[in-house]
């Protein structure tokens, strides 16, 4: 019988899948940065936000706060757009939130594994974006109306759309993949 | 279509300095600044940070882009949010006997709403130490990715603390980013083969969900499975079992000392100044109020 694995772990899959994820979530942020949501302060459509939460489902909350981090510090050093950490923090966040059910999850098709991370997903853009949103009162002084209309409502709305509908399309995909894995 | 760094060797006096005491730097700097709203002490930072931000020696043809993405967001939380919304103000500035400048009142049609609006010295004031205040955040992390070179970050960061294994997380990030764009650009050009339109990402959101699915799908897909390889090689080099050392280090100067015992002591002076003499608030010189 297959022994679960710890959560917590950080073995040699965990730095591999983190620098993987980290690194296709930059460039595929970079390759999606041009599409500007209008209005939204600094926050473009990134359908690759799944990518984040999808590596966190697959391998535990590290790699999923490790590859939403790292992958907009890289997304952003590759687009030029400096380095924000709050709004990374925040990206990390949302794969975390996301790999809190990683070990819940059995073939990653099946209905129950598909509603566990998307209940993840929500929890993770609500507080990921949230924390980022709300810590420009803290950095460029707006206010909490501002923060949540400008900041925290275009980019929570766009990342659950994308997230809601990708995320369960890669994990299917997953499925297919991990058995030929034998991990 | 590559894939490349914004840093290039340009021998300027920040790439002297250990990327680990910049980014000491950095942080303390932000914590500082966050502090005050006095347009006065902000302008310290601004001189600084845009001290800073030169010794880079990068050009503006190379930071336009960067540039232009941050004046967007300072419009649209200047002008919109502290302007005409007057968000941000509150809590900050006084709401009470400010002085108007211009104003207007009108009644929308259809709803009835009533909108009062007026604009005062004391909003142009805040906005103005806003401006201040986020261009000297931007200019000291803007100009990271143009003078730190990627191979030291993993270093960097175990150097800031740190754990191994995520340091080294981050090296094997930065290194597959030229693979990664290469298999998305190859999966681009196979799909490209079978009609696929990328260019044409438009329409209602489903259609733009299916326009992008084949190309997300198959790239992470395919780099979970190269990651099957990497992991099995570094396990057969028994990865992880003992303390690892870096191809690329730093080494600490006397320089890099006194920057970051400067960084320290700026944030000290500044907490110092904020909580213990109540210096820092939002202040508006009396010249400019009319009498």
């Amino acid at each position: 019988m297959e022994e679960k694995k710890s959560l917590w772990a950080f073995g040699t899959p965990e730095v591999v899948y983190s620098g993987i994820g980290a690194a296709l979530y930059g460039v595929l942020s970079w390759a999606t940065n041009l599409l500007q949501i209008p209005g939204a302060a600094n926050v473009s459509v990134r359908p690759a936000v799944a990518i984040p939460m999808f590596f966190g489902v697959a391998y535990g909350p590290w790699v999923g706060f490790i590859t939403g981090f790292l992958g907009t510090v890289i997304g952003d050093l590759i687009s030029g757009y400096g380095f924000w950490p709050w709004w990374a923090i925040g990206s990390g966040l949302m794969g975390f939130f996301t790999g809190l059910v990683a070990n819940q999850m059995t073939d990653y098709k099946s209905g129950s594994d598909i509603l566990k991370a998307e209940v993840m997903v929500i929890v993770g853009i609500v507080v990921g974006m949230g924390l980022a949103s709300l810590s420009e009162m803290w950095v460029s002084g707006v206010d909490m109306n501002t923060a949540i209309v400008f900041n925290f409502v275009p980019a929570a709305i766009t990342n659950l759309i994308w997230g809601l509908i990708l995320t369960p399309i890669l994990m299917v995909a997953y499925g297919a993949v991990k058995s030929r894995s034998g991990r | 279509m590559l894939v490349t760094w914004s840093y290039r060797v340009r021998n300027s006096l920040m790439e002297k300095i250990d990327p680990r005491a910049r980014w000491i730097f950095s942080l303390l700097f932000l914590f500082s600044i966050t502090l005050f709203w006095d347009l006065r002490i902000l302008l310290f930072f601004f001189v600084l940070a845009f001290s800073w931000y030169f010794s880079a020696r990068t050009t503006w043809r190379e930071t336009r882009r960067g540039w232009l993405f941050i004046l967007l967001i300072l419009f649209s939380m200047v002008v919109v949010n502290v302007i005409i919304t007057s968000g941000g103000t509150a809590g900050i500035v006084d709401q009470e006997g400010q002085h108007p400048i211009w104003g207007f009142i009108i009644t929308l049609p259809i709803t009835g709403w009533i909108i009062n609006f007026t604009l005062t010295i004391e909003r142009v004031w805040f906005a103005l130490a806003q401006i201040v205040r986020i261009l000297s955040i931007s200019a000291v992390f803007l100009i990271i990715p143009y003078s730190m070179d990627p191979r030291l970050y993993g270093f960097t960061f175990h150097g800031l603390g740190l754990p191994d294994r995520f340091a080294y997380s981050m090296d094997l990030a930065f290194r597959y980013v030229p693979t990664l764009a290469r298999d998305f650009i190859t999966t681009l050009d196979a799909q490209k083969a079978r009609g696929y339109e990328i260019e044409r990402v438009e329409g209602g959101l489903i259609r733009q969900i299916r326009r992008i699915a084949p190309l997300i799908v198959p790239v992470t897909m395919g780099s979970i499975l190269t990651g099957e390889d990497v992991i099995n090689a570094m396990d057969l080099r028994c990865f992880g079992l003992q303390k690892r050392t870096w191809v690329t280090i730093t080494t600490y100067h006397w320089y890099d000392y006194a920057l970051i015992i400067f960084s320290v002591l700026l944030l000290l002076g500044s907490l110092f100044l904020r909580y213990v003499l109540d210096i820092g608030s939002f202040w508006i010189p009396t010249w400019i109020l009319p009498s």
